[in-house]
């Protein structure tokens, strides 16, 4: 039986398109608007400091270590303090992405795309303090075990070659996890661009049609990308802990510095999340989107962290009197009333007495006060590393050669530069790529619309 | 054989459909979603995904690379370290442990690209941009006898249009 020929015209007929969806619209605005001033005066802010950073770097490459401000006992400085501190920053990412996913908490869906793009900056950043500080960038790829003529292996037994196999993998795996999740969402921008936007997002985005075999093997994906980036980013952040304590260095040779280093860094992490998401919804008017409720929700986060770093603050005093052991007692009586003094309390009030006012929920959904302290923690953070690493060094077993290190203008350089590298690379994104997970945010509207009372079988065309 | 596309608003439509048109033996059917939903993949093909295999064909993978590079690498240049032996496994198990995250990832995006049936150059025809709307699209082949039969299945199933796309 033939269909009726007026019936097959009308199929084959072109229906006018709907209108798209909202939720494309308002998120591929944020990168597909041209970059306004803001925009473009930040990236040049960002590339100023950027390249006083870079020249700093080039200049210490040609003199050698010695322009930094190391003197002994102290060979860790600055460039180590912010290698931990971008490390750390990177775990709000994986954490919001992956433990979340598996406590299926829906809210994470607004943050999760940028949190994730931040992991990946922030541990590009890291990385290139590991260069940084090694000083001869040049045989950088001695920490890797390749067959050389030397016929030599590297020394599995060093947790610093632990910490170079945690990171690259961590680096993959968070590419990885933000690639996935951005296929989708690529899709809907290659439908919708022209020019070289059509042929990048055509690219990446692989022919992704978004049929039920692909949609499977994509939550498939998700899900056990989840399970696995889980214990790896508990374990990133343990190993680099693990630097410390594996040595005999008072205040580092501690077993607490695993679980104390981790909840730092989801704190730090959450913070950077905040301090950067903040600004970023308000420029682009993701007010509906990333609400209210997000941000008070990941205040509860950093309640919760603040409360564990503050609790380790704590007990790790309390041990070291406790344990009678002297070169213990006198590290953290330095810590607390040595030459770091005011480092030490501005890590003890940032992250561990500042975050309490969280308590309160007129506090909690207070935009401007979330944003300033999420800075302050940021701050905290970096001063914690600090007064870890270089409190630590200084004040050693024997007062003969204890030291004194104060960061000098060079390293303040590359530190600020730092930042910028971080910046920039968060900018391009946010112009290039979605920065809101689209199509995991419609899954939330559909779901919503079909439960809706009284629902129509009409599209809604908001 | 001509494609019939219906377009739907909701997945319980979707679903609806899929699984009326199953039963009435027109299996070579296609959804097209914006996003996942579970009544669909039930409707559509209820098996567990085989990205699993991968996942857990990486991760062993991983696991016995780790073990195997340290230790033979120890032994291949044996250097005292810490008065430890050549081949000690608690620090090891650092090395196998990463490295089994990293090559359980790695085959777990082969195994969505593998499954996904990705990378692909030309999408297909019944496929439009708006199913990376807010709506879904269910794609059947039909021979030419059974298009109006499909097509009424369709739009009593909420299909608010089809169309027809010859091939």
């Amino acid at each position: 039986m033939t269909p009726p020929a007026e019936s097959v015209a009308a199929m084959i007929r072109p229906t006018p398109l709907p209108p798209d969806s909202q939720t494309n619209r308002d998120i591929m605005d944020v990168f597909m608007e041209r970059p306004g001033l803001g925009w473009l005066l930040l990236v040049g802010i960002c590339l100023g400091a950027l390249g006083a950073g870079a020249s700093v770097w080039i200049y210490q490459i040609y003199k050698g270590l010695g322009i930094a401000g190391y003197s002994h006992p102290i060979f860790w400085g600055a460039y180590i303090v912010t290698f931990v501190f971008w490390v750390g920053i990177a775990h709000a990412g994986t954490l919001i992405s992956a433990i979340l996913y598996l406590f299926r908490a829906k809210w994470r869906n607004a943050i999760n795309r940028s949190a994730e793009a931040m992991t990946i900056f922030a541990v590009f950043t890291a990385q290139l303090f590991l260069g940084i500080h090694i000083g001869r960038i040049w045989k950088a790829y001695f920490i890797l075990p390749y067959p050389n003529q030397r016929a030599l292996w590297v020394n599995f037994k060093s947790p610093l070659l632990w910490d170079t196999f945690a990171i690259s993998t961590y680096t993959l795996i968070s590419l990885i996890f933000l690639y996935v999740g951005l296929i989708p969402d690529l899709a809907i921008a290659r439908d919708r661009t022209t020019g070289w936007r059509k042929a990048l997002y055509g690219a990446l985005s692989l022919g992704w049609q978004g049929t039920t075999r692909q949609w499977k093997a994509h939550t498939r994906t998700t899900l056990h990308l989840s399970g696995l980036a889980t214990p790896l980013v508990l374990s990133v952040h343990s190993v680099v802990s693990w630097d410390f304590a594996m040595s005999i260095v008072p205040t580092w040779h501690s077993t607490i510095f695993a679980p104390y280093f981790v909840a730092g860094a989801i704190f730090s992490g959450f913070a950077m999340v905040l301090t950067v998401m903040i600004p970023v919804r308000r420029i682009f008017g993701l007010e509906h989107i990333i609400t209210d409720y997000h941000f008070e929700n990941m205040t509860r986060f950093l309640l919760l962290t603040a409360n564990i770093v503050a609790y380790a603050y704590a007990i790790e005093f309390f041990v070291a009197w406790y344990s009678g052991v002297e070169p213990e007692k006198t590290s953290f009586y330095m810590r607390a009333f040595g030459p770091y003094w005011l480092s030490s309390w501005i890590m003890m009030t940032c992250n561990g007495i500042i975050p309490q006012l969280f308590w309160f929920k007129r506090l909690r959904t207070h935009i401007p006060t979330i944003f300033v302290i999420s800075t302050l923690i940021n701050v905290g953070m970096w001063f914690e590393r600090y007064v870890i690493i270089i409190e630590g060094l200084s004040n050693e077993y024997d007062p003969a050669v204890w030291g004194r290190y104060t960061p000098n203008l060079y390293e303040l350089t590359i530190v600020a530069g730092s930042f910028s590298f971080f910046s920039i690379l968060f900018l391009i994104f946010l112009k290039l790529f979605p920065v809101i997970p689209i199509s995991e945010v419609k899954e939330l509207i559909i779901h919503d619309r079909a439960h809706a009372p009284g629902h129509g079988s009409h599209a809604e065309a908001h | 054989m001509p494609t019939l596309v219906g377009i739907f608003d909701t997945p319980s439509g979707v679903a609806e459909a899929v699984r009326r048109l199953k039963g009435r033996g027109f299996g070579k059917l296609e959804v097209y979603a914006p996003a996942p939903f579970g009544e669909i993949e039930e409707a559509v093909d209820p098996r567990p995904s085989k990205v699993r295999i991968f996942t857990l064909v990486g991760g062993l993978t991983g696991l016995a690379t780790g073990y195997a590079l340290t230790i033979w690498m120890s032994l291949n240049w044996p250097i005292v370290i810490g008065g430890k032996p050549f081949a000690s496994i608690p620090p090891y198990t650092v090395i196998a442990f990463e490295l089994t995250i990293l090559f359980g990832g790695i085959f777990t995006l082969l195994g969505l690209l593998a499954v996904g049936r990705l990378p692909t150059l030309k999408l297909d025809p019944s496929y439009s941009a708006r199913f990376s709307a807010e709506e879904f699209g269910l794609a059947v082949e039909v021979s030419d006898r059974d298009v109006a039969e499909v097509e009424g299945l369709l739009r009593a199933h909420a299909a608010k249009e089809v169309t027809l796309v010859a091939e």
